[in-house]
């Protein structure tokens, strides 16, 4: 069963138009990518599911519309969205960031567990608990932003762009605690992505925007093996 | 030398209420980069509030923690249906909108209390104690208390609760803050009644000093402004020592420039924002705006 669905979603920012009907959907504890080139409606995609932007058309999660809903009652819902730029509270420390991200949740003995894996994820946060998280690099700043994700014990993660703007190493390594949390706790994820190749590793089903509509969807191994969608689509 | 310390101590009083004032200023300006100039006038009104109820033979540790939760509440209802409404206008509208306030408020007092100062009681003593040859009134000694505590609570409050957590990152990063289940429109309300109720303590700690009327914070919200533009506006520690130097400050220049004493002591408290702004824009601990690219 789909745990997020978008039906003919059109959404855009005043008079400019950015969706022009898109339908994509989210299987429970799957994986799928969201690809396409800048500009072609990735992250309004996203944005119009946390209620960042107006949209029309239908979103639902779990089964239930989240029409008109605001942002903080949708991810009180269970999705986690690490947005473009990261969202890190930079005013705060690394640890303040993380209990942003558990806030919530009432079940204290279970947090203390998610804390302890999010810290064998990533011993770096551990290290640097107690700095302000300005003075965290790149990478671990975004190391921070899906730690601090999976504290909200989210059934969906929307992840932008994870890889902007890191080193390869890095990219890799957080490309495979994503791998490994989707596996172990069995967290739906959307992901959105300028590397293409990186995500469709990652992602079971893939969907590829295209001025605002899906121009092209399917499994990922086999868009990654067609290569004419390779070609025109993907960039490499 | 003990005339000296005599004049610190009291400076440190006077500071305390200074500070009070000044931190809810920065209470606001942090969660909406707004200078509240109705501050004072809310702090006042809340001051009628606890003379309505002492008066009517409450006592006075009643009546204070009665007040604040007034305040608190004032404030609360203030930011809902006065500033909500107007939350995404221009900087330039709220500014005016506070301005309006300042004046509705005092009005409002003046129509329902009238103009005529009144003395409000202290539950301090106001003979002195010695301590180490120095003479410090019971009543600064008071204050000092007082404010010191309601400092205390309210630092507890931001760095040491979880609510003080999202009502911090509620101010800095809304954006962020929603998308982590912040209720970010019901901490601005947060803050605007926490505001209100420690600038209420300011209030209600210079009253028996002053005398109760309605025009009584309009000097005392100029030294609170000091304050917390020496401080850094955005830093609530800087609020509370930006607000004892300027105590401190005017005591002492009080006590030995001559002329300054009466007067001209509102001058010391104005010359302080204007070199603050030219040699030190951002203030003691307030961070350089600072950009990335």
């Amino acid at each position: 069963m789909a745990l997020l669905e978008l039906e003919d979603v059109h959404a855009g920012y005043g008079p400019t138009s950015v969706l022009h009907g898109v339908s994509l959907s989210v299987p429970d504890g799957g994986v799928v990518s969201l690809l396409g080139a800048n500009g072609a409606g990735k992250t309004t995609t996203l944005r119009a599911v946390t209620g960042g932007v107006r949209w029309s058309g239908d979103i639902r999660f779990d089964g239930r519309s989240l029409r008109r809903m605001a942002t903080e009652d949708i991810v009180r819902l269970g999705i986690a969205h690490v947005p473009e730029g990261r969202g890190i509270c930079t005013e705060l420390t690394v640890d303040e960031n993380l209990k942003l991200g558990a806030h919530l949740r009432k079940d204290g003995a279970e947090v203390r567990q998610d804390y302890d894996r999010v810290f064998e994820y990533f011993p770096v946060l551990k290290e640097r608990r107690r700095l302000s998280a300005s003075a965290l690099s790149g990478g671990e700043q975004q190391m921070l932003a899906v730690a601090r994700a999976l504290l909200m014990k989210p059934r969906l993660m929307l992840l932008d762009e994870p890889s902007l703007g890191l080193a390869p190493i890095v990219v890799r390594s957080i490309f495979e605690i994503i791998r490994s949390i989707n596996q172990t706790s069995h967290v739906a994820v959307l992901l959105v992505e300028q590397n293409a190749r990186i995500a469709l590793d990652l992602s079971s089903t893939a969907y590829v925007l295209e001025v605002g509509r899906v121009a092209v969807h399917g499994e990922s191994a086999q868009l990654q093996g067609n290569e004419s969608v390779r070609r025109s689509y993907l960039g490499y | 030398m003990q005339e000296f310390l005599q004049q610190v101590v009291g400076g440190i009083a006077n500071g305390g209420i200074f500070a009070s004032l000044a931190l809810a200023l920065v209470l606001i300006y942090n969660a909406m980069g707004l200078v509240n100039f109705a501050q004072g006038e809310m702090a006042m009104f809340a001051t009628f509030v606890a003379y309505a109820l002492v008066t009517r033979g409450m006592s006075y540790w009643v009546a204070l923690p009665i007040t604040l939760v007034v305040a608190f509440a004032g404030g609360l209802l203030i930011q809902r249906v006065v500033i909500r409404p107007v939350e995404r206008a221009p900087i330039l509208t709220l500014v005016i909108i506070t301005l309006g306030l300042a004046a509705l408020v005092n009005g409002l007092a003046g129509f329902i209390f009238g103009y005529v100062p009144r003395s409000f009681p202290s539950p301090f003593p106001t003979d002195t104690v010695d301590l180490l040859g120095v003479f410090i009134s019971y009543r600064d000694l008071g204050v000092i208390g007082v404010s010191g505590l309601v400092l205390l609570a309210i630092y507890l409050l931001l760095q040491r609760t979880t609510v003080g957590l999202t009502l911090r990152a509620a101010a800095h990063h809304p954006e962020a803050s929603r998308l982590l289940g912040v209720q970010v429109s019901w901490m601005l309300a947060l803050g605007w009644g926490l505001a209100s109720a420690v600038g209420a303590v300011s209030g209600i700690m210079v009253a028996p000093i002053l005398l109760l009327e309605p025009n009584m914070m309009q000097s005392i919200i100029i030294y609170a402004f000091a304050a917390a533009v020496l401080g850094g506006i955005e830093s609530p520690l800087g609020a509370v020592i930006g607000g004892l130097i300027v105590g401190v400050t005017l005591n002492l220049a009080g006590a030995y420039l001559p002329g300054v004493g009466g007067d001209l002591q509102l001058a010391v408290g104005l010359a302080i924002i204007i070199v603050v702004l030219i040699l030190k824009p951002n203030g003691l601990l307030g961070r350089a705006a600072t950009r990335r690219v």
